[in-house]
C-alpha cells in the first residue's frame, strides 16, 4: 500500500476533514441525553446491597425489617426465582477454559467486596439506600485471596480448585535451543497495576416492562446494545422481538461498558416483576470503583535471548492475569491473558516463542475489557526487555528496536502466535517520532545536565502494534459462541433527498455519528450536513456488535460505505432512466446529478428521491420504489496499526517528582476519516495511559477490602498532570473499503513503557512494578 | 452514596446557630458552611447528623478585617478563594492556593476547614504555625482557643457539641515559608510544611505526619537560637524535623518517603522564610 501524502481529501469529500461533529452542539448547550436524564413518570429507583466482605458464605439474608419500612416498595434477593435460576456464564470453546457462573444477586456465597446481594426499590435513591441499611446478612468468613500469584487459600469456584480459569501455551520454534545460543539473556519479573476504565458517566440503566404487549425496553449506557438484547432474551427467556435496548448518549465507556453486568440483568428482571413501572439504577462512583470491571493486574516472568548484534532470538514468558472473582460476561476470563500472550512480541520479528498465560480468579472485582486490553502491560514488559538488552549490549535503545522491527518487506508477517501483521511501518513511525521529538537536542541537554545540580532527564520509547477492526478470522475473544467480525448499516435517502443512516455502531463520546455521516456523505455524494445518523437502538439498526477492539471505523465504517455505494448506484440508475443518459456519463456529487463535462447539474437528489418514493409511475420497469440499502461488512482479518511514542521527563531527586517534558506519538491510522477525532482519540488514550503509568491503582488490602474506594485515593490525572502532546500521522491505507485502521486504543499502549524507560534512562533505576510513583522513584534513589 | 435522613435549618445569627446545636438531644447536630468536607462524609454515610445547621446566610461572617498592625480577624465564612484574593497575609494567600480546585475554594470556608481538623489540610497547619487564635461561641459562652490547643486528633477539635467557630485572629508573620507536596494538582498534601516568624519567633508546623499539625520543636529551637539562617542551619533543622516525625505509610507513600519529604519541605520552607523574599514570590494573579 502506498502512503497517503499531501492534502487529503483532494476534492470536496467530507472524509479527511475535521468537520464539525454532529454531537457537539447538543453537548455544548446541555442537551445531551444520558440514561440518568431519562425521567419516566412513576420511576422507581434501585439501590443494591453490596457485600462488605471479599469472601464469605451467606448463612442468611433477613429482609423483614426492611420490608416493614413504609418507604421500601420491594426487595429482591438471589435466594428466590427468577434470580436464583439465572446466572451469567461466559462461554468459550477453548479446551482449558473452565466455565464458572456469576449469580445475578449472590445468595449462597460472596466472592468479592462489592458484589450485589439484594436490590431495594423505592421512590428515590435516598430512600432505597435507607432500605439497604435495614437488611441483615449473616456471613461466615472464608479465607481471602486477592493476589493471582500467591497460593490460593480457598477456591472461589468449585469447578476450579486452583482458581485457574484458563491456561494456554503459545509455542513456536525452539526457545531453549535459541536461548542457549544467545549472547545476552535477559530475565525480568514485571508487574502491572490494577486499574479501571472510570468513564465520566458511570454505569446506568432504566428498564420498563410494558404489560400491554409484553415488551421490555432497556435504556442502558452500554457499548454493546445488540449483544445485550441477545443475552437478555436468553437469560430472561424472552423473544428478541420483544426486547428493545437503547443506548442513548453515553459518557465514556473504555471497555467497562462492553460487559453485561449482574446489575443490568437484575433491573430488567425487577422491571418484569413490576410491570409498568420504570426501574432505574444509576451507579455512583463508589459502586463503580468497587464493582465495575477492573483490568491490568498482571505479572510477566520473561526470559529473552539476544545475539551480539541485538537480534531478538527467543522469548519465553509466563503471564499471570488476575481476572477477579468471575469470568467477565460475555468476554470470558481469557480476554486479558490471551491478548497478552498473543501480542507480547509486538512489532518485533520473532521465531522462537514459548509463552504460558493463565487467568486466575481472586476475591476482587472481575477483570474485563479496558482500552488497550492487556497490551499496556505487555508492551511495558516487552519494551523493558528491549531497553535492558540494549544496555547490556551497549547499543542505543533506538538501534535495538530498528534491528528487530517487522518491516514492509516482511508483510504479510506471520507472528509466532499466527496473527498476521499487515502493517510493518514501525520504523517509519519511529523515524517520524524521533524527528518530532528532536532526540539530538534532548541528548545534548541530557549531557549538559550531567554533573550539574539540575534535575536529571531521561527519555523513553514505546513501539507497539494495535490489532484493530478484527474480522471473523481474527475475532476478538477466545472462541466464544459468537464472532465479532461484522456489522450492518442501513442507508436511506429520504423523499426530500436528505439521508438517514441506521448504523450498528455505538458511541460513548468518540463521535461515531460524525464519522459515519462523513463516510455516507462521500459514499453517496451528498453534503455532510444532509446526513443524519441514528445509532444505539436495536429496533432501528439491524446489527452491530458495538464498540470494542478499535473496530467501528473499520467494520461499522465499512458497512456504511458499502450501503452508501449501493444506494448511490440506484440513484444513478434511476437518474439515467429519467434523463435517458448512460449511467457512465452521470456523476452524483453534492446531492446533484451532473452529466460529465457539464457546468450545471441536471437533477437534484431530492427530485430523484421524490420519484423513488412518490411517483412510482415514473420508475423504470422492474425497479422497486425507495432508495435504501442494508449491507454487512466483515474485513475477515484485522488491520494492524503501528505506533510509536517517545517521551522525556525530569526527576526532582529530592522528592522523586516526575515532570514530563515532552510527549510525541506517531501512529499509522491508515486513511484518517476525521483528523480532529483521530487526534482526540490518541490524546485521550495517552492521557489514560499516563494515568495508568503514574497514578491509577486499585489496591485491595489483605482482607479484600478496596483501599482505593474513592477518587481521593484512586488518582485519575487531571489536565494539570497531562503534558502537551505532539501527534504525527502516517497514512498507509489498510486493506478495507475505506483504508482505515483503528485508533481508539493504541495511545494507551505506550505510556507505561515510555515512563519506565525514561526513569531508567534518567536515573539508572529499573522499573519492575507499576505505577511509577514519586515514592517509588525516591525509594529507588536511596 | 446518598446521605442518611437529616433535618435542616437555616440560622440567622451565630447565637441562633449554636442554640440549634444545643437543642438537639443526641448532640449529633452539625454546622454546614461550604460543605466541601461534610458533604462527602454525608454521602458516604460516614457522618450521620440528625440536624444540619446552615450558617451560610448569617451576615457579617464573611469578612476579613485588619484589627492591628500585625493581626487580622477572619470571619468563619471567609471562602478559600477570598484568602487567595486578600493581600494582608501572603502566607494565607499562598496556602489557600493549594487547597483543592477552584470549585472547592469557592465554597470551602476557613471555619469549616479548621473545624474539620483534617491533619493534612493547609489551613490548620498555617493556623498552628502562625499561632492563630480561634474565637468560639456557645449558647451562653464566648471563648478563644489557641490553634495549638484546638486540634485534638484526626477530624477532632476541641469544640463542645454546641459551639461554633465565629472568627479567627490571625497574626501576620514577619517572614514565612510554605511547601507542600501533592501527588496531583489539588490533592491533599502527602506532607505540608508552614514556617512562620511571628514577633521574632519562628514556628514550624507539619501536616500529613500525625493526627494533627505537628510542631517541629527541635528545628524551631535551632532556628530561634541562631542569629542567621545559614544553609547549614537549615539543613540541620530539616534533618532534625525528619528525625522527629513518625508518619504512617500508605499506598500514596511509605513512612520512609514521607520522612524524606518532611526533610526536603522543611528545608524549602525555611529557605523561603530565610530569603525574606516570600512576599515578592507570591503570584497575585
Amino acid at each position: 500500500m502506498t502512503e497517503i501524502t499531501g492534502v487529503d481529501p483532494k476534492g470536496n469529500e467530507s472524509v479527511g476533514r475535521a468537520v464539525q461533529r454532529k454531537e457537539d452542539y447538543r453537548f455544548l448547550i446541555g442537551r445531551g441525553h444520558y440514561v440518568s436524564d431519562l425521567r419516566l413518570p412513576g420511576t422507581r429507583h434501585v439501590a443494591f446491597l453490596r457485600s462488605p466482605l471479599a469472601h464469605a458464605k451467606i448463612n442468611s439474608i433477613d429482609i423483614s425489617s426492611a420490608l416493614e419500612a413504609d418507604f421500601v416498595e420491594a426487595i429482591f434477593t438471589g435466594e428466590s426465582d427468577p434470580f436464583k435460576s439465572v446466572s451469567l456464564i461466559a462461554r468459550s470453546a477453548l479446551p482449558s477454559y473452565i466455565e464458572t457462573a456469576q449469580p445475578i444477586l449472590a445468595w449462597d456465597k460472596v466472592r468479592f467486596s462489592g458484589e450485589p446481594i439484594a436490590a431495594v426499590v423505592a421512590t428515590d435513591r435516598y430512600l432505597a439506600e435507607d432500605g439497604v441499611e435495614l437488611i441483615e446478612v449473616e456471613y461466615e468468613r472464608l479465607p481471602t485471596n486477592v493476589s493471582a500469584w500467591s497460593t490460593p487459600a480457598e477456591p472461589l469456584h468449585k469447578e476450579a480448585l486452583d482458581n485457574v480459569l484458563l491456561e494456554r501455551r503459545f509455542q513456536s520454534g525452539d526457545v531453549e535451543d535459541a536461548l542457549a545460543g544467545a549472547e545476552v539473556v535477559i530475565e525480568r519479573e514485571l508487574i502491572s497495576n490494577r486499574q479501571g476504565g472510570n468513564p465520566l458517566e458511570c454505569r446506568a440503566g432504566v428498564a420498563l416492562f410494558e404489560p400491554g404487549d409484553g415488551t421490555l425496553q432497556f435504556w442502558s449506557g452500554t457499548q454493546v446494545p445488540h449483544l445485550v438484547r441477545n443475552a437478555l432474551a436468553e437469560l430472561m427467556g424472552m423473544s428478541e422481538a420483544k426486547i428493545r435496548v437503547i443506548a442513548p448518549d453515553v459518557g465514556g465507556g473504555f471497555g467497562t461498558k462492553a460487559a453485561l453486568y449482574p446489575e443490568d440483568v437484575a433491573i430488567c428482571m425487577i422491571a418484569r416483576l413490576m410491570p409498568g413501572t420504570p426501574i432505574k439504577w444509576v451507579e455512583d462512583r463508589a459502586e463503580h470503583l468497587l464493582s465495575a470491571t477492573h483490568a491490568r493486574d498482571h505479572r510477566y516472568l520473561v526470559t529473552a535471548g539476544f545475539s551480539s548484534d541485538g537480534t531478538l532470538l527467543a522469548l519465553k514468558a509466563d503471564v499471570t492475569c488476575n481476572v477477579g472473582a468471575y469470568s467477565v460476561y460475555p468476554w470470558t476470563a481469557g480476554i486479558e491473558p490471551l491478548m497478552a500472550g498473543g501480542l507480547l512480541s509486538g512489532p518485533y520479528r520473532l521465531e522462537n516463542y514459548d509463552c504460558m498465560v493463565r487467568a486466575v480468579a481472586t476475591n476482587s472485582s472481575p477483570s474485563g475489557p479496558y482500552r488497550g486490553v492487556a497490551r499496556p502491560a505487555s508492551v511495558f514488559a516487552m519494551e523493558a526487555i528491549m531497553d535492558e538488552a540494549a544496555r547490556r549490549l551497549g547499543m542505543s535503545t533506538i538501534d535495538i528496536r530498528r534491528k528487530n522491527f517487522i518491516g514492509p518487506q516482511d508483510i504479510p508477517y506471520k507472528m509466532p502466535t499466527r496473527l498476521v501483521d499487515d502493517s510493518g511501518h514501525y520504523e517509519r513511525c519511529l523515524d517520524k517520532a524521533l524527528e518530532l521529538f528532536d532526540l539530538d537536542q534532548f541528548l545534548e541537554e541530557q549531557q549538559r545536565r550531567r554533573g550539574t545540580n539540575e534535575p536529571p532527564i531521561g527519555f523513553g520509547v514505546a513501539c507497539y502494534n494495535e490489532l484493530t477492526g478484527l474480522g471473523r478470522a481474527a475475532s476478538a475473544g477466545p472462541r466464544m459462541p459468537f464472532r465479532t467480525g461484522h456489522d450492518a448499516c442501513t442507508v436511506k435517502v429520504n423523499p426530500d433527498g436528505t439521508v438517514t443512516v441506521f448504523s450498528g455502531v455505538t458511541s460513548q463520546g468518540q463521535g461515531l455519528e460524525t464519522t459515519v455521516a462523513q463516510i455516507v456523505a462521500d459514499g453517496i455524494g451528498v453534503d455532510y450536513d444532509d446526513v443524519q445518523v441514528r445509532i444505539g437502538n436495536t429496533d432501528e439498526s439491524l446489527w452491530g456488535f458495538g464498540a470494542f477492539s478499535s473496530r467501528q471505523a473499520v467494520i461499522g465504517g465499512g458497512a456504511a460505505q458499502l450501503s452508501a455505494l449501493v444506494v448511490r448506484d440506484k440513484v444513478i440508475r434511476l437518474a439515467s432512466e429519467l434523463l435517458e443518459i448512460d449511467i457512465n456519463d452521470l456523476i452524483l456529487r453534492d446531492g446533484k446529478i451532473w452529466v460529465a463535462g457539464e457546468v450545471e447539474p441536471r437533477l437534484s437528489l431530492a427530485e430523484i428521491a421524490r420519484v423513488a418514493y412518490l411517483e412510482s409511475n415514473r420508475l423504470p420497469d422492474g425497479m422497486e420504489p425507495g432508495l435504501e440499502a442494508t449491507r454487512f461488512y466483515d474485513p475477515i482479518r484485522g488491520a494492524f496499526a503501528a505506533g510509536v511514542q517517545i517521551g522525556s521527563l525530569e526527576v526532582d531527586v529530592s522528592t522523586g517528582e516526575i515532570r514530563i517534558l515532552k510527549w510525541v506519538c506517531v501512529e499509522d491510522a491508515g486513511r484518517v476519516i476525521n483528523p480532529a477525532i483521530v487526534d482526540g482519540q490518541i490524546a485521550g488514550a495517552i492521557a489514560q495511559g499516563i494515568g495508568g503509568a503514574m497514578y491509577e491503582h486499585l489496591i485491595y488490602d489483605g482482607d479484600g477490602n478496596l483501599s482505593t474506594g474513592t477518587l481521593m485515593d484512586y488518582l485519575i490525572p487531571t489536565s494539570g498532570e497531562i503534558p502537551e502532546m505532539i501527534i504525527g500521522h502516517l497514512q498507509f491505507p489498510a486493506d478495507n473499503p475505506l483504508g482505515v485502521r483503528g485508533v481508539g486504543e493504541g495511545g494507551t499502549l505506550g505510556p507505561n513503557a515510555v515512563i519506565a524507560g525514561a526513569v531508567a534512562d534518567a536515573l539508572g533505576i529499573l522499573v519492575d512494578q507499576l505505577p511509577v510513583t514519586e515514592g517509588a522513584v525516591w525509594e529507588g534513589l536511596q | 452514596m446518598k446521605p442518611a435522613p437529616f433535618d435542616y435549618v437555616v440560622a440567622a445569627s451565630p447565637r441562633e446557630a449554636v442554640q440549634y446545636l444545643a437543642d438537639v438531644e443526641d448532640a449529633s447536630a452539625k454546622i454546614i458552611a461550604g460543605g466541601q468536607s461534610l458533604m462527602p462524609l454525608l454521602a458516604l454515610r460516614l457522618a450521620r447528623p440528625s440536624l444540619l445547621v446552615d450558617i451560610n446566610r448569617i451576615p457579617g461572617l464573611e469578612t476579613i478585617e485588619r484589627i492591628s498592625e500585625t493581626t487580622i480577624r477572619i470571619g468563619t465564612l471567609v471562602r478559600h478563594r477570598m484568602l487567595c484574593a486578600q493581600t494582608n497575609s501572603p502566607l494565607l494567600h499562598e496556602a489557600a492556593r493549594w487547597i483543592g480546585h477552584s470549585a472547592i475554594r469557592t465554597r470551602g470556608t476557613i471555619g469549616g476547614s479548621l473545624a474539620h481538623a483534617d491533619p493534612a489540610a493547609e489551613l490548620p497547619i498555617v493556623a498552628v504555625a502562625t499561632g492563630m487564635v480561634i474565637e468560639v461561641m456557645g449558647p451562653s459562652t464566648q471563648r478563644t482557643v489557641d490553634a495549638q490547643d484546638f486540634f485534638i486528633g484526626t477530624l477532632e477539635n476541641s469544640l463542645a457539641d454546641d459551639e461554633m467557630i465565629v472568627s479567627v485572629i490571625s497574626p501576620l508573620p514577619e517572614r514565612w515559608g510554605f511547601a507542600e507536596y501533592t501527588r496531583r494538582h489539588g490533592d491533599f498534601g502527602l506532607v505540608t510544611v508552614a514556617a512562620a516568624e511571628v514577633q521574632g519567633e519562628v514556628k514550624i508546623a507539619v501536616g500529613g505526619v500525625g493526627s494533627k499539625p505537628v510542631r517541629m520543636l527541635e528545628s524551631e529551637g535551632l532556628v530561634n537560637d541562631s542569629v542567621t539562617l545559614s544553609g547549614q542551619l537549615i539543613d540541620q533543622a530539616a534533618r532534625a524535623a525528619a528525625a522527629s516525625v513518625e508518619p504512617n505509610g500508605d499506598f500514596h507513600g511509605s513512612a520512609r518517603y514521607r520522612i524524606g519529604l518532611v526533610e526536603e519541605l522543611v528545608r524549602r520552607s525555611l529557605r523561603q522564610l530565610g530569603s525574606g523574599q516570600a512576599d515578592s514570590e507570591v503570584d497575585w494573579s
